[in-house]
């Protein structure tokens, strides 16, 4: 992988794996393998497998579905802001 | 595979030294890596590596790690992008015992382990062959015969990655079948596939679904997308079909 800054142009956007370590910096699970609801569409998918816009500091993670915002999120000096409304659920894997 | 044994508990930074530096064609240059402290890692995963300025300035980019898991050192193969920021020093002016921060393994998603077994088909696109090289290299060491097909496109035949050492491995003749295309040459006596990877190449070098085969696709974006969609349209289960999505112009 090499990670890239793609913005609104589907053929240039990443996904899920891209800002794996950028969400590893909060969460202690695998957030690949972590599988979202479209609060949406109400498809349920790894978010390995949404469509991300960003870069290293911040991304907007949409369903590939009806591409429904699920999670936006940056990194900034005083913290980390998420907005996480757009995923009605997440389920992590035992 | 349960998620735990690859979820990491919030990676720390470590440092790297470079200990080799491998040109493997004219835009590409693998990196082998010391890093005291590495926690091992599972073919398909990857790292993040971060650059320091003297000014203080940071730069970071991902990286799939190329080495296998049984490997001594951690490595990484980049491809030098033009007007990359951190491509041109990874892929031009790096030097051994140079160093930089690294942090991971990265995704417990896009991985396969040995035990998982096969068939096993592997596409791949330009630099998206790093990820799937390091399953290759564990496929050998783990001594697999799991069946396995890797589908690769290249741009011209200098930009096969891995070139001498995916020839040795299809050679073994222990179950595994190695396809080139290139895309935008033909050159003399190349018996290899000579267009874009699309539906009827995926068709005709993969397994049949009812063989269910775990599906490993990576490179540019369209190249996953396209392949994926044609994959499901042949008849694979989407949920077997694992994509990894490189930007287009890295960097």
């Amino acid at each position: 992988m090499s990670t890239d800054y793609g913005h609104g142009d589907a053929s240039l956007a990443l996904d899920g794996n891209a800002v794996a370590g950028l969400l590893g910096e909060l969460f202690a699970f695998d957030v690949t393998t972590a599988r979202l609801t479209c609060d949406g569409c109400g498809t349920i998918g790894e978010i390995a497998t949404a469509r991300v816009y960003g870069g290293t500091m911040g991304a907007i993670l949409r369903c590939v579905h009806c591409d429904f915002a699920l999670i936006r999120f940056v990194k900034t000096p005083a913290g980390y802001a998420l907005d996480m409304q757009g995923a009605r659920r997440i389920f992590i894997a035992r | 595979m349960r998620a735990t044994e690859v979820a990491p508990s919030r990676l720390q930074w470590l440092i790297a030294t470079v200990s080799d530096v491998i040109d493997e064609t004219p835009r590409t240059r693998s990196l082998v890596l010391d890093v005291p402290g590495w926690p091992g890692h599972r073919a398909g995963q990857h790292l993040d590596v971060r650059l320091t300025g003297e000014d203080g300035y940071r730069a970071q980019r991902s990286y799939s790690i190329a080495s296998a898991p049984e490997d001594a050192h951690v490595s990484i193969t980049v491809e030098r992008i033009e007007d990359g920021e951190v491509s041109p020093y990874l892929a031009g002016d790096v030097r051994r015992g140079d160093q930089f921060e690294l942090r991971g393994p990265i995704g417990g998603y896009f991985m396969w382990t040995a035990p998982l077994g096969g068939p096993l088909f592997l596409v791949a696109g330009g630099s998206g062959i790093v990820p799937l090289m390091a399953m290759l290299r564990h496929r050998a060491n783990a001594k697999s015969n799991a069946t396995a097909v890797l589908l690769y496109s290249s741009r011209t035949q200098g930009d096969i990655i891995y070139r001498a050492e995916l020839d040795a491995l299809a050679a073994k003749n222990d179950g595994l079948k190695v396809v080139h295309t290139l895309t935008r040459e033909t050159p003399a006596g190349w018996s290899g596939g000579t267009r874009r990877i699309d539906r009827e190449m995926l068709g005709e070098a993969g397994f049949a679904p009812a063989e269910r085969p775990r599906i490993f696709i990576c490179g540019p974006t369209p190249l996953v997308e396209s392949a994926a969609r044609s994959l499901s349209d042949l008849g694979h289960e989407p949920a077997l079909i694992k994509t990894e999505r490189f930007g287009p112009t890295g960097g």
